[in-house]
């Protein structure tokens, strides 16, 4: 498996922009979840954000909430989620992260789940509903906790993040939860992202509303990575009376993504 | 107890928001804090309070129930006489005061029976601002005349057809909508829940009726209250009638909803039988299975039907300060016809839990002993599901 902190520096460097993809684990099933995941990676995707079911997921949208419920009815959870992940490791190199909601880390125990996750291969772990204040409730040495910041948030909160020293900053791109949208206010942004930079020299991922090669393009230069979500998301549920079709569709998504940030 | 200055009480508290979040709720505690150092304010909070929703309540020495009993002595906190029915309004209005304040135009809510959600209508109307509801399907269904109150007070109510289709669901919704608006919208949480500041804003509103009980009492008969009784869901009426009474020697018993069973996903008492865990928001006590989902709850009131309760209760049950019992939705059911029938008064269904363990105990007491129930709502809002239940039990 690839560094995660290595392998986005290295596009960095190279002015790349790397292409991040959420995928709810196990979800529609296991096997074709294995399937679009290793069509993802065959696209180019660079890192594989692997996200955890959870009853009340508030930080997002319909579209993954859809997912969210769907998993936690089809009795999807944490521990269920680790198996699933080693699973990932088996037939995928892109380095791992984990996004989960902080309760079921909690119920299974930070020690606990620091271990497993991490004798999976797990480098990452988002964790949506834990801010900045509370970042050290997720520190230790195995897995890097990945600070988010947001347009809204002060100098003094990107100064935070930037002080992690992480291997990249996910800065939402609005404000709001997750989900596909038309337009993003370009300027404003390049702006937001650029004061980001100022703090940081981490790679810096724009998510939220990523679904489009040219929205790659517009901000190749300022944004380092682009997480892709929702749009997965929502190409999963079109397919799903075709899932033979989907691992095609989805790598085809992630080619245009990755060309398109290409230097 | 005031919470430390990350917003925990005790070991319970805190701030479990997405990032995005952050300036929105490190904004209200800034205003809030300048709001609380403001005389005017304060002075125009009471006028409110006073002229609009007809404070001080009475406190209502109920003879009859009493008598009928034998024990202790009954007295009724009468929150249900305030305008729009409940003590929600204490709170709404002060938190729209706090919204205007900050320049916003809108305020959004979550609601279970409907309370919150119709006195945050009718703060909106008065104060000219926009408001959404965000309701669950099920409590939109057993709730509908206050769905009905809502509109005709002019706010948009929003049906939440996900999860469980109850209040849980519909604070998800709530805080969806805060996280995209909160550059013009307050989210005017109903409960002592949620990230800090909410829980010390809302229990600092409430308080007015344990300030005001203590001095009732006082003036009645010259010395504190032995007992006092509220029912917990989120706990706001009850963090309110308890707050002025922590120092003193005065028995504070909170009651949760016990629904149908002691089973996973049939009853709503949290803080007993629930575990430590983070729900919008906060980190407290919760029902939650062995892998830190959510359970879905039962409970004959629509406003204790929830899975979480405020974190200063939960640090208050750790500390022993307040006992905390359930009643179950029989129960509660027989309190609400039995007040009705003894003393004229229809109470909430989420307030016959308090009542009902009143009636439990009072029998064994001294007739020196006060008991005072915090009658938190009135029970016109449950008149069609309590007539529905009457019905299929024959």
């Amino acid at each position: 498996m690839g560094s995660l902190r290595d392998n986005l520096k290295s596009l960095q460097d190279k002015g790349d922009t790397a292409v991040i993809s959420f995928i709810m684990a196990a979800l529609p099933d296991e096997n074709l979840c294995l399937d679009c995941i290793r069509a993802l990676e065959q696209g180019g995707c660079d890192v594989l954000e692997l996200g955890v079911p959870f009853t009340d997921p508030l930080a997002d949208g319909e579209v993954i909430e859809r997912f969210h419920h769907r998993g936690t009815e089809q009795g999807l959870n944490l521990s269920k989620c680790l198996d699933f992940a080693g699973k990932v490791a088996k037939v995928s190199t892109m380095p791992l992260v984990l996004f989960c909601y902080y309760n079921p880390i909690y119920k299974m125990g930070w020690d606990k789940f620091v271990a497993e996750a991490s004798s999976l291969g797990i480098q990452g772990l988002i964790v949506p509903d834990v801010p900045l204040d509370e970042m050290e409730l997720l520190q230790c040495d195995a897995i890097e906790p990945i600070p988010m910041v947001a347009p809204s948030s002060s100098d003094e909160r990107m100064q935070k993040a930037a002080e992690q020293d992480p291997s990249f900053i996910y800065c939402v791109s609005v404000r709001g939860v997750t989900g596909v949208r038309g337009e993003l206010p370009e300027q404003e942004i390049r702006e937001y992202l650029g004061r980001v930079r100022s703090f940081s020299t981490a790679p810096l991922a724009l998510g939220f509303g990523i679904s489009r090669p040219e929205q790659v393009k517009i901000f190749r230069g300022s944004a380092n990575a682009v997480v892709v979500g929702s749009h997965l998301a929502r190409t999963i549920e079109e397919y799903s009376s075709r899932p033979h079709l989907l691992p095609g569709e989805l790598e085809k998504i992630i080619r245009g993504l990755k060309q398109a940030g290409l230097s | 107890m005031n919470p430390d200055n990350r917003g925990y009480y005790g070991r319970y508290g805190g701030r479990f928001v997405p990032e995005t979040l952050i300036p929105a709720v490190e904004g209200i505690e800034k205003a809030y804090r300048e709001l609380q150092a403001d005389p005017a304010f304060h002075e125009e909070f009471s006028y409110y309070m006073q002229n609009y929703v007809g404070r001080e309540s009475p406190l209502y020495y109920a003879r009859r129930l009493s008598n009928e009993l034998g024990g202790a002595r009954i007295y009724l906190k009468r929150e249900d006489l305030n305008h729009t029915g409940s003590h929600k309004i204490n709170n709404t209005i002060g938190q729209a005061l706090l919204a205007r304040r900050m320049g916003k135009k809108r305020l959004i809510a979550e609601t279970g029976a409907g309370q919150h959600g119709v006195a945050t209508a009718t703060a909106a109307a008065v104060l000219g601002m926009a408001c959404t509801v965000y309701m669950g399907a099920k409590d939109v269904e057993r709730q509908r005349l206050n769905v009905f109150r809502m509109k005709m007070l002019g706010a948009e109510v929003c049906e939440v057809k996900k999860g469980s289709e109850t209040l849980k669901d519909a604070t998800n919704e709530a805080f969806r909508d805060f996280i995209a608006s909160f550059e013009y919208s307050h989210m005017c949480i109903g409960s002592v829940v949620g990230p800090h500041p909410y829980p010390m804003i809302v229990r600092d509103f409430q308080s007015i009726i344990g300030k005001e009980l203590r001095e009732q009492f006082q003036a009645l008969e010259g010395r504190l209250p032995d007992i006092i009784l509220a029912c917990v869901g989120g706990g706001s009426n009850s963090m309110g009638v308890f707050y002025p009474f922590l120092e003193d020697e005065v028995d504070l018993i909170g009651i949760e909803a016990g629904g149908k069973s002691d089973l996973p996903g049939e009853h709503c008492i949290t803080l007993s039988q629930g575990t430590d865990g983070v729900l919008h928001g906060a980190f407290s006590r919760l029902l939650q299975d062995e892998h830190g989902q959510i359970l879905d709850t039962h409970s004959i009131s629509a406003g204790l039907d929830y899975p979480g309760v405020g974190p200063e209760h939960a640090s208050l049950r750790e500390s022993k300060r307040v006992r905390y019992v359930s009643v179950n939705d029989e129960e509660a059911l027989s309190a609400f016809l039995r007040l009705s029938q003894i003393e004229g008064i229809i109470p909430a269904l989420e307030s016959a839990h308090a009542v009902a363990y009143a009636m439990k105990i009072a029998p064994g007491l001294h007739p020196d002993t006060a008991l005072v129930v915090n009658l938190s709502g009135r029970g016109d809002k449950d008149v069609e599901q309590v007539a529905q239940l009457l019905e299929s039990g024959r």
